[in-house]
C-alpha cells in the first residue's frame, strides 16, 4: 500500500552501513529460506500434478497393425502369457473358474463399492492398479490385499507401452512397484498392459512389449471376456458380456476407476450369485491356476523407498489442498477488500465533497502553522522544497531541521535568506529526533511535517489543516503524489500511490483506523503529540508508530484529499527495495509495539480490535498469501488448463483495473499510466511480496531480540526536544536492521 | 520469404568531405551491433531453419527499422536527391549478382521460352535491373554436379524480396515522412492493419506478384516507420513507461496469433505475416526504446569491433550471396559421405549442420573479397578488400564510415 514517501533513513542506512561481516553472514539465509520454500512448494505441486496425470501424461494410442511376427500359438493360446523364459507359453483358466479383473484403480468412490460386493459374495479377483492411483489411495490397495484379492501392475500413469522406449517401460514398472510396496509392502509379478484385450488381439507392436516385460520377470495377464463396462452399456449387457460360454474358464475385464462405475457394481451384484449357482467359482488368478501367490514381500530399502513415496504423494495432496484453500482465502480477501474500498471510499467522497461541507465548528481554520522539514543530505531538493512553501496561501513559519548533513543542506537554506524560515542544526540523530527538536522549536500549535524532497502546492498547508476545525481531530494525512512518474517504476508507484491514497486512506478514514500519516505530508495538533510523547525511534516506521499512538489516545485521524504533496519516488529497484523493506518491517514493529491495544478499553481498544487486525490482515498477512496467485498462474499456464488460467488472470486484472481507474478518476488523474498495470501485476507485485517475506524472515530470525531491546528504550520515551546523542546507538542498531 | 540484411545504403553516408572541418556525426555503435546480429541471424537461420530463431531475434524488422532510421536522417536533404542516392548505393551490388547469376542461368538453358509468353520473361528480367517486383529465376536448373544443386538459381533469388521491399520503402519514404509528421501513430500502425486486412482476405490483390509485394511492404512497414519515428523524436514524446508496458502485450498477441496459426518448423513467423508484423513491431519498439546511443563500444563488445565493422560495411554483399554459399557449402559437405571411413565412424559429424556453418562463413568471406568492391563502387569509394576498419586502411575508412 503506498502510504508514505521515501524517508531519509534509506540513505542513512547506506552511510551507517555497519557491521558488514554480520550482514554477509546473514545474507544467505534471507535468500535461502524463501528460495527453499518456493522450491519445496514447486516440487510438491509438480508431484501432485504428476500423480494426477497432469504432467508427463501420454494419452496417445497406437492403431492396430498386422500380427505377422506374433507366434500362432500365442494368438490362439490362453490369456495368461509367460515369456520369462526363452520359450513363450500360455495358460488357460480351468473350466468353471472365473477370474474377475479390475483395471485402472484404485478409485476412492468405486473401488470400495466393488470390494464390498466381492466381499458380500465371498469372491476374489485381481486388481490391476496404476501407480498414480495407488500412490494417492494406498489404503484401498491395502484393503484389496487384506481381503484376499491379488494385485497386478497396470503401469504408473497408463501410457500405451508400444509407443514408449524400454527405459520408459522399465520406469513405468518400477514406479508402479514402488507405489505398491509403499502401500502394502509387497511386489507383484502380474502385469497387464494398458489398452490391451485378448491374446488374439496382440500385434507386431504389442508383442515385443509383452516379450520385453516377460524378460523383466512379469507374467502378462490378458482377458478372455471384455465386460465393456467402460461404455456403460447397461447392467444387463455387462452381465451378458461377462458370462463365459459353455462353462468355460474366463478372465473377465472390468474397471473400478475412470468414471461412473455404478453399472459395474450392480452387474457384479447380479453376476456373482447367478454364476455361482451355475457352479462357477470366483478366484484370484493364482488360486484359479493352482499356482503359488504372485505376491512377494518387500523388505529393506525398497520398502522404505515405497513408504517415503506414498508419504510424499499424500503430503503433496494435502499441501495442494491447503494451497487451494489459501488461494480461495486470498482471492476472497482481495475481492472483499476491493469491494469494501469502493464502497467506503464512495461514502467518504460523498461525505467530504458535499456542498457546504465543513470539518467542524471551528471552520475555517486560519491560525498560523509551523512546518517542519527534517533534512538529511537534501542539498539537491531542499531549495525547491522551501521555495514551494514560500508560495503557501496559509500563514506559516518554516523550520528546517538539519540532521547533521554533510552536503551543506543547512547552508543552502540559510543562504536563501527567506523570511519565516529558520534552520535548526543537530548532530546526526535520526529523523524522529529531528522532528522532536522541530516540535520543541515550533511556535505554533498546528504542526505540519514534510520531507526534504517533497514539494507542496500553495494550497497544501491550508487544506491540510482544515480538518482541525473538528476539535476531536488529532492528526491529518495529506495526499502524497509521485512527481517522477515518467519511468516504468515511477508509473507503477504512481498507480500504487493513487490507489493507496484514494481508496485505502478513505477506507481507513471511514473505519477510523488510519494506520499511517505519510512522512511527506501530514499535520498534527501539538496537544496530541505532547500527550503521546512525541516521535519515537522504537520502530523503523516512526510515522506509523505515532499515528497508532494518537489513535490509541482517542484522537481522530482523517484524510485531506486536497492537500497534495509531490514527492520523488525511488528510481532504482534497489532503492525501492530498501524503502519498502523499512515500511513493511516498520509496520510490523509498530503493530507489535501497539499490540496491547487489542485488549485495552476505550478508544485504544476500539483501534486495537478494529484497526490493528485490519492493518495486519491487509498489510502483512494478505501479501504473504499473494505469491499463491503466481504459483497457480504459473502451474496453470504450464500444465493446464491454460485457457481458464489466463481468463482468471485477466478477470482479476480487470477488477484491479476498474478499482485503479476509479481511484484515478477520484484524484482527477490522467488514466494513461494505467497501461502499465498488466506488467505491474507481473513484476512489481512480486517484488513487493518478496520484500514483505524478507521482513517476516527478519522478524522471525534476528528481529525479535532487537525489538525487545528497543521496547525497553521505548519505555523511556524521550520528551520532545531531548538531545538525542545518547540515542544514536539505538538508531544505528535499527538502521542496521534495515540493511540486513 | 527470407530475411534481411542491411544495405550499404544503410550505412551512414553523411557527406563528411563536403564539410571537412566539421566532425562527422559519430556512428551509433548500438545500431551497428543490431545490424551485425541481424545479419548473422539471417545466415544462421537460412542454414538451420529453426522456427524459433526469428522469434528470438526478428532480424528483418530490425534491419528495416535501422534502414528507416537512416532514411529519415538523410531526408533533411532534398527528397529526390536522397532517393537517387539510396538507389545508386543499393543497385550496383544487385547488378553484379544479376550479371553473374543470370549469365549462369542463361548458360544452363533459361530463356524467353521458359516463362510462358516471352514478353513476360523479358519484363521479369528487367526486375534484375530495377527490382520494382521480385527478380525472377527458374525453379530448377541442371546445376553443377557435386558443387551446385539444381535449385541454385531459385536459392539465389530467395533473398531478393528484401531488395524489392527496400526499394519501395525508399521510394515512398518522403511521403511516409509527411504522413508521420501529420499523424504519427496512425501512420505507424496503418501497415499492421493492412497486414491484418490482407491476411484475413478483407482485401485482395489482382496478382500474386503484387500481393506478395504489398504484403511484405505492410508486414515490415511498421518497423520502417518506427525507425523513421525514432529519428523524428516520436518515441521520445511518449512517457517512458509506455513502451515497456505496451510492447510486451503486442508481442504476446503476436505470439499467440502465431501459435494459433500453425507455428512450427517449416511454418514460422515468415509464413504468418500478421504474427510477424506484431512480433517484429514489438521487438523493434523495445530495442529502439532502449537505444542507448553508443558512440564508443562498451568495454565488453570492444573485441568484436572489427568483425561488426566488417559485417556492417559488407552487409549487402553478405546478404545477397549467402544463400548461394549455403547451397554450395551443403553440397561440398555432402561429398564427404563419399569417404567410407568418415561414413562409418563420423556419420554424426556429416549429419551435423554446425560444420556447414563454418564452411558457409568461409565461402561468405570469399564472396566479400570477390564481390564486395561493388559496394564501394556504389558509394563512390576506393574499392577495398577487407573493410573491417582496422588501422591499416583507416586513412579513407575513417571518412567513409563517418
Amino acid at each position: 500500500m503506498a502510504s508514505r514517501t521515501n524517508r531519509r533513513t534509506a540513505r542513512k542506512t547506506r552511510r551507517t552501513g555497519g557491521s558488514t561481516a554480520a550482514r554477509r553472514r546473514r545474507l544467505p539465509l534471507r535468500h535461502l529460506l524463501p528460495l527453499l520454500l518456493l522450491l519445496a512448494l514447486a516440487a510438491m505441486l509438480m508431484l501432485r500434478g504428476y500423480v494426477h496425470s497432469e504432467i508427463l501424461a501420454d494419452h496417445r494410442i497406437r492403431p492396430e497393425t498386422t500380427a505377422d511376427h506374433v507366434p500362432e500359438k500365442i494368438l490362439e493360446g490362453g490369456p495368461v502369457i509367460d515369456t520369462r523364459g526363452p520359450k513363450a507359453t500360455t495358460l488357460d483358466v480351468p473350466d468353471h473358474r472365473i477370474v474377475l479383473t479390475f483395471d485402472d484403480g484404485p478409485d476412492p468412490t468405486w473401488t470400495p463399492k466393488v470390494l464390498d460386493v466381492l466381499r458380500k459374495h465371498h469372491a476374489h479377483g485381481v486388481f490391476f492398479i496404476t501407480g498414480t492411483m495407488a500412490s494417492r489411495h494406498p489404503d484401498l490397495v491395502r484393503r484389496m490385499a487384506a481381503e484376499g484379492h491379488e494385485i497386478g501392475l497396470h503401469t504408473f500413469n497408463h501410457p500405451d507401452l508400444s509407443l514408449q522406449t524400454r527405459k520408459r517401460i522399465d520406469w513405468e514398472l518400477s514406479q508402479n512397484q514402488m507405489a505398491l510396496a509403499g502401500a502394502v509392502g509387497i511386489r507383484s509379478s502380474l502385469f497387464r498392459p494398458p489398452y490391451s484385450s485378448t491374446a488374439s488381439a496382440l500385434d507386431d507392436h504389442t508383442w515385443p512389449v509383452t516379450r520385453y516385460v516377460g524378460s523383466r520377470g512379469y507374467i502378462t495377464v490378458l482377458t478372455t471376456d471384455d465386460s465393456e463396462d467402460w461404455r456403460k452399456p447397461g447392467v444387463q449387457e455387462i452381465v451378458h458380456n461377462s458370462t463365459p460360454k459353455n462353462g468355460k474358464g474366463a478372465i473377465v475385464l472390468m474397471h473400478d476407476s475412470g468414471g461412473d462405475r455404478h453399472q459395474t457394481v450392480q452387474a457384479l451384484d447380479r453376476l456373482l450369485p447367478e454364476l455361482k449357482q451355475r457352479g462357477y467359482r470366483f478366484q484370484n488368478l493364482t488360486e484359479a491356476l493352482d499356482a503359488p501367490s504372485a505376491h512377494t514381500e518387500v523388505t529393506g530399502p525398497d520398502l522404505w523407498k515405497g513408504k517415503a513415496w506414498v508419504f510424499l504423494v499424500g503430503a503433496s495432496d494435502t499441501i495442494t489442498d491447503v494451497l487451494v484453500v489459501g488461494l480461495a482465502v486470498i482471492g476472497f480477501l482481495v475481492l472483499a477488500r476491493f469491494g469494501l474500498m469502493l464502497l467506503l471510499s464512495g461514502i467518504h467522497v460523498r461525505r467530504t465533497r458535499r456542498k457546504g461541507f465543513t470539518w467542524g465548528p471551528d471552520a475555517p481554520v486560519t491560525e498560523p502553522v509551523s512546518v517542519l522539514v527534517p533534512a538529511y543530505n537534501e542539498a539537491k531538493c531542499i531549495e525547491n522544497t522551501v521555495r514551494s512553501l514560500m508560495r503557501s496561501e496559509h500563514p506559516i513559519e518554516v523550520l528546517v531541521i538539519d540532521d547533521g548533513s554533510a552536503d551543506g543542506t543547512a547552508r543552502i537554506v540559510e543562504d536563501l535568506d527567506l523570511p519565516n524560515v529558520r534552520v535548526v542544526r543537530q548532530l546526526n540523530a535520526g529523523k524522529p529526533a529531528a522532528l522532536n527538536r522541530g516540535i520543541a522549536n515550533a511556535r505554533h500549535d498546528l504542526i505540519v511535517m514534510m520531507d526534504g524532497d517533497t514539494v507542496f502546492e500553495p494550497a497544501t498547508v491550508r487544506e491540510l489543516v482544515q480538518p482541525f476545525a473538528d476539535p476531536r481531530v488529532g492528526a491529518v494525512a495529506g495526499n502524497a503524489k509521485v512527481g517522477n512518474k515518467d519511468t516504468l517504476i515511477g508509473a507503477w508507484q504512481h498507480i500504487e500511490y493513487v490507489m493507496g491514497f484514494n481508496l485505502d486512506r478513505r477506507l481507513y478514514d471511514v473505519l477510523r483506523c488510519m494506520p499511517t500519516i505519510p512522512g511527506a505530508v501530514g499535520a498534527f495538533r501539538r496537544s496530541a503529540l505532547d500527550r503521546v510523547g512525541g516521535m519515537s525511534d522504537d520502530t523503523l516506521a516512526e510515522d506509523t508508530d505515532i499515528t497508532m499512538a494518537i489513535h490509541r489516545d482517542g484522537w481522530r485521524v482523517v484524510y485531506a484529499e486536497k492537500a497534495r504533496a509531490w514527492t520523488e519516488a525511488p528510481e532504482s529497484v534497489q532503492q525501492l527495495w530498501s524503502q519498502r523493506y523499512r515500511w513493511s518491517y516498520g509496520t510490523m514493529q509498530a503493530i507489535w509495539k501497539h499490540r496491547r491495544a487489542l485488549v485495552e478499553r476505550g478508544p485504544s481498544g476500539r483501534f486495537g480490535r478494529v484497526g490493528l487486525p485490519l492493518v495486519a490482515l491487509f498489510m502483512i498477512v494478505a501479501p504473504l498469501l499473494a505469491p499463491l496467485f503466481d504459483v497457480f498462474l504459473f502451474y496453470g499456464l504450464v500444465f493446464g488448463p491454460t485457457g481458464k488460467t489466463i481468463a482468471a488472470w485477466f478477470g482479476v486484472l480487470g477488477i484491479q483495473a476498474a478499482c485503479a481507474a476509479y481511484a484515478f478518476v477520484l484524484d482527477r488523474e490522467r488514466l494513461t499510466p494505467l497501461i502499465s498495470l498488466p506488467l505491474q501485476q507481473l513484476l512489481y507485485r512480486q517484488l513487493m511480496y518478496v520484500v514483505l517475506l524478507q521482513s517476516w524472515i527478519t522478524a522471525l530470525t534476528g528481529g525479535r531480540l532487537r525489538w525487545q531491546k528497543l521496547r525497553r528504550k521505548g519505555q523511556v520515551a524521550a520528551p520532545p526536544g531531548e538531545t538525542p546523542a545518547s540515542r544514536q546507538a539505538g538508531k544505528q542498531a535499527v538502521d542496521q536492521g534495515a540493511a540486513r | 520469404m527470407s530475411t534481411t540484411p542491411t544495405l550499404p545504403a544503410d550505412t551512414q553516408d553523411e557527406p563528411a568531405p563536403a564539410v571537412p572541418e566539421r566532425k562527422p556525426p559519430a556512428r551509433d555503435r548500438y545500431f551497428d551491433l543490431l545490424r551485425a546480429v541481424a545479419l548473422f541471424r539471417v545466415v544462421f537461420y537460412h542454414l538451420m531453419g529453426w522456427a524459433w530463431l526469428p522469434v528470438v531475434f526478428p532480424s528483418m524488422g530490425v534491419m528495416f527499422a535501422l534502414a528507416g532510421n537512416l532514411m529519415a536522417r538523410s531526408l533533411k536533404r532534398p527528397a529526390l536527391q536522397v532517393v537517387r542516392g539510396r538507389l545508386r548505393r543499393l543497385l550496383p551490388p544487385l547488378w553484379l549478382l544479376g550479371a553473374i547469376g543470370v549469365t549462369g542461368m542463361l548458360l544452363q538453358g533459361w530463356g524467353p521460352g521458359s516463362d510462358g509468353h516471352p514478353g513476360w520473361w523479358w519484363l521479369h528480367l528487367t526486375f534484375w535491373i530495377l527490382p520494382l517486383s521480385e527478380p525472377s529465376a527458374p525453379e530448377t536448373m541442371p546445376g553443377v554436379h557435386g558443387f551446385l544443386g539444381e535449385d541454385w538459381a531459385a536459392q539465389l533469388a530467395v533473398p531478393l524480396w528484401y531488395v524489392r521491399a527496400y526499394l519501395w520503402y525508399v521510394l515512398l519514404s518522403p511521403l511516409l515522412r509527411k504522413a508521420l509528421r501529420a499523424l504519427p501513430w496512425p501512420t505507424i500502425l496503418a501497415p499492421i492493419a493492412l497486414t491484418g486486412a490482407l491476411s484475413w482476405g478483407w482485401i485482395s490483390m489482382p496478382s500474386e506478384r503484387i500481393d506478395s509485394a504489398v504484403l511484405d511492404f505492410a508486414t515490415f512497414g511498421a518497423c520502417w516507420l518506427l525507425g523513421m519515428a525514432h529519428h523524428e523524436g516520436v518515441l521520445k514524446r511518449l512517457p517512458r513507461y509506455v513502451v515497456p508496458s505496451v510492447a510486451p502485450a503486442v508481442a504476446a498477441v503476436g505470439l499467440w496469433y502465431a501459435l494459433h496459426h500453425g507455428f512450427r518448423t517449416g511454418h514460422d513467423l515468415d509464413d504468418i505475416p500478421f504474427g510477424q508484423a506484431l512480433w517484429s513491431f514489438a521487438t523493434v519498439l523495445l530495442l529502439l526504446h532502449l537505444s542507448p546511443t553508443w558512440t564508443e563500444w562498451p568495454r565488453r563488445l570492444r573485441r568484436w569491433d572489427r568483425l561488426i565493422t566488417l559485417l556492417n560495411s559488407r552487409a549487402v554483399t553478405i546478404y545477397l550471396w549467402h544463400n548461394v554459399c549455403i547451397v554450395v557449402a551443403a553440397m561440398l559437405w555432402d561429398r564427404l559421405w563419399g569417404f567410407p571411413v568418415l561414413e562409418t565412424h563420423f556419420s554424426w559429424l556429416l549429419e551435423s549442420s554446425w560444420p556447414v556453418l563454418v564452411v558457409v562463413w568461409i565461402l561468405v568471406a570469399g564472396c566479400v573479397v570477390c564481390f564486395g568492391w561493388a559496394e564501394d563502387l556504389a558509394a563512390r569509394r576506393r574499392p577495398r578488400l577487407w573493410p573491417d576498419g582496422s588501422k591499416r586502411q583507416s586513412g579513407r575508412a575513417g571518412t567513409h564510415r563517418a
